[in-house]
């Protein structure tokens, strides 16, 4: 049986989400104090579970979860072209369980991950954005992925305003199979390198003081994302969480801050089950911190 | 016998602090002088530093790591303005940030099949007192992501002079100590404290191109140089000429951006001669910075 290796990004996802929600209204308030075309964005949430994608990655302890990204904003137009974007980052899983510290590495640091993204930003709100991700262990619980991404977002609040539901999907492929004793550099760590589909929309209610988003994805596999067995299951994971977002207070010469927390509920397919124990569901709590500058 | 390259890294080594300290030395002047003309893209307190530096040999404060193949230093660093005042403390600022060297020859993908030979994390908490003294506190976790070394933690105390009110007669001397909490540099018995003393001064500073002469000298204090004949007290002696040339006059919405590349001879004691197969190293280096 493979270890609950593998990645994020659900994590990311969350993240994201509350970073849009949040700064967005409170940030036009105040004077800013980085007009560049530079952003920095960073976080650090504790959660009881990670789960990648539906796949299981601790049975016990906490994750941490620090993260930082640096978003460069390369053009802005008014043509078919409104935007081009460029974003660096680093996200990284801290486990205190058995796939951390208290596991056979005895060591902390269960996953670090680099990204690189090129986005485009059209009209109507669209948005098709292109992400490399390289997926290590520092603790060597497995092996590196190597990952494209390519995602279609859409940015309807401009038509619905507070009905929008900000729908996307995205299509991940696996790039390699590393061999290196480990797994085989694959989030199933089956026999093949898998190609994954998310649906997902985030409707939300942003106020002045807080903001809540309502995000709901379900994730498939195109092809052997989801092997257990020498089968591919085509569905991973139905999920819905409520992420609450508290500015804390406005923008100041170190940037905007906020509180996060939130609950996600995973309803999980025959592999994703498998790889959690047998348990169909999955409850996720998470409270955490960000800043935007 | 550990392989050459197993005698692990260790975040900035030669080279690297050369160009490190001269690209923020030499970049920091300028959004000074923009700010006047209010083009400065980021007045708030958190300023970001990165760059990418290629290299052809990786001495980690003397202690040789890899001289095969391309080497590439990433690195980043955010930079956090916590206090500004005109008390005994005239500033105090934390950082934190992320350096790594990539290995294409032994000590990477020719040698252990993966790239990625060193990733450091850092955080440093420093304080500007009066007359120019700058002193700081630094925590780096040394690791391998492709298993070259094992892991290292240091603490590493700096005290520094910035004594430009000299002039062309400025020679901004520091000294660091450094003590090792877990791991060792040198694959040694014990755990080691290590000694630095240096100078950058600062040989042509114009607002097109610098030039710095940067002199550090690295000594155990204890068990950081450990050989074949016991803890050898002296590790390194190093003189570098860095030039940095900014790729404009002012900053632009992407901060600034240089051109930086340096030439630094390195003179081993015994034990890391021993390593290295030589007396002497001379490294070479030419990278890209921003400062924003």
């Amino acid at each position: 049986m493979f270890v609950m290796h593998q990645v994020r990004r659900m994590a990311c996802a969350m993240t994201a989400g509350a970073m849009l929600l949040v700064g967005a209204p409170a940030l036009a308030q105040d004077k800013d104090p980085n007009p560049g075309a530079m952003t920095v964005t960073a976080s650090f949430d504790f959660l009881n579970q990670y789960m990648f994608r539906g796949i299981r990655q601790n049975s016990t302890g906490i994750a941490m979860w620090p993260a930082v990204d640096l978003g460069i904003a390369t053009y802005s137009g008014k043509g078919g072209l409104k935007s081009l974007g460029v974003n660096l980052g680093t996200w990284n899983s801290l486990h205190t369980g058995d796939t951390g510290s208290d596991g056979a590495s005895g060591k902390l640091w269960y996953e670090s991950d680099f990204y690189a993204s090129l986005g485009f930003g059209f009209g109507g709100g669209t948005s098709f954005t292109a992400t490399y991700t390289s997926y290590t262990s520092p603790n060597g619980s497995y092996s590196t992925v190597k990952e494209i991404m390519f995602k279609l977002g859409v940015d309807d609040s401009g038509h619905l305003g507070k009905a929008a539901v900000k729908p996307y999907v995205i299509v991940a492929r696996e790039l390699s199979a590393e061999l290196d004793g480990l797994t085989n550099g694959q989030a199933d760590a089956g026999l093949n390198a898998g190609t994954y589909m998310e649906i997902g929309g985030a409707p939300g209610y942003s106020g002045k003081k807080a903001s809540v988003a309502i995000p709901i994805k379900a994730g498939f596999s195109l092809g052997d994302y989801y092997e257990l067995a020498g089968v591919d299951n085509k569905f991973g994971f139905f999920s819905i969480a409520a992420i609450g977002t508290v500015p804390l207070g406005g923008t100041t010469n170190f940037g905007a801050w906020n509180i996060h927390g939130g609950v996600e509920y995973q309803r999980l397919g025959t592999t994703t089950q498998a790889f959690n124990g047998g348990d169909k569901n999955q409850i996720i709590g998470s409270i955490g911190f960000g800043f935007t500058y | 016998m550990a392989r050459s390259y197993r005698w692990r890294g260790g975040g900035t080594n030669a080279i690297a602090t050369v160009v490190l300290a001269a690209v923020v030395s030499c970049v920091a002047p300028i959004p000074a002088r923009a700010q006047g003309a209010s083009a400065d893209p980021n007045p708030g307190n958190l300023t970001l530093t990165a760059g990418i530096d290629y290299t052809n040999a990786y001495l980690f404060r003397g202690i040789p790591q890899d001289d095969t193949g391309v080497i590439l230093w990433p690195y980043g660093d955010l930079g956090i303005a916590l206090h500004r005042g005109d008390g005994a403390i005239k500033s105090a600022s934390v950082s934190v940030g992320m350096w790594n060297s990539l290995h294409t020859g032994v000590a990477g993908l020719d040698g252990l099949g993966k790239l990625w030979y060193e990733s450091d994390f850092y955080a440093t908490f420093g304080l500007g007192l009066g007359k120019g003294t700058n002193v700081g506190v630094t925590y780096t976790a040394y690791n391998s992501p492709n298993n070259g070394f094992l892991p290292v933690k240091e603490i590493s105390f700096k005290v520094a002079v910035d004594d430009s009110g000299l002039g062309r007669a400025s020679v901004k001397p520091y000294a660091i100590l450094a003590r090792e909490l877990e791991g060792q540099a040198d694959g040694g018995a014990g755990e080691g404290t290590y000694l630095e003393l240096g100078a950058a001064p600062g040989v042509i500073t114009r607002p097109r191109l610098s030039l710095t002469v940067p002199v550090r000298l690295g000594l155990s204090v204890s068990d950081y140089y450990e050989g074949a004949n016991g803890d050898e007290r002296f590790g390194f002696v190093s003189v570098a000429g860095v030039v940095t040339v900014p790729l404009s006059s002012m900053p632009t919405r992407f901060g600034t951006w240089n051109v930086h590349g340096g030439v630094e001879f390195v003179r081993l004691g015994d034990r890391n001669e021993a390593i290295l197969g030589a007396r002497s190293k001379v490294i070479g280096s030419i990278g890209i910075g921003l400062s924003y």
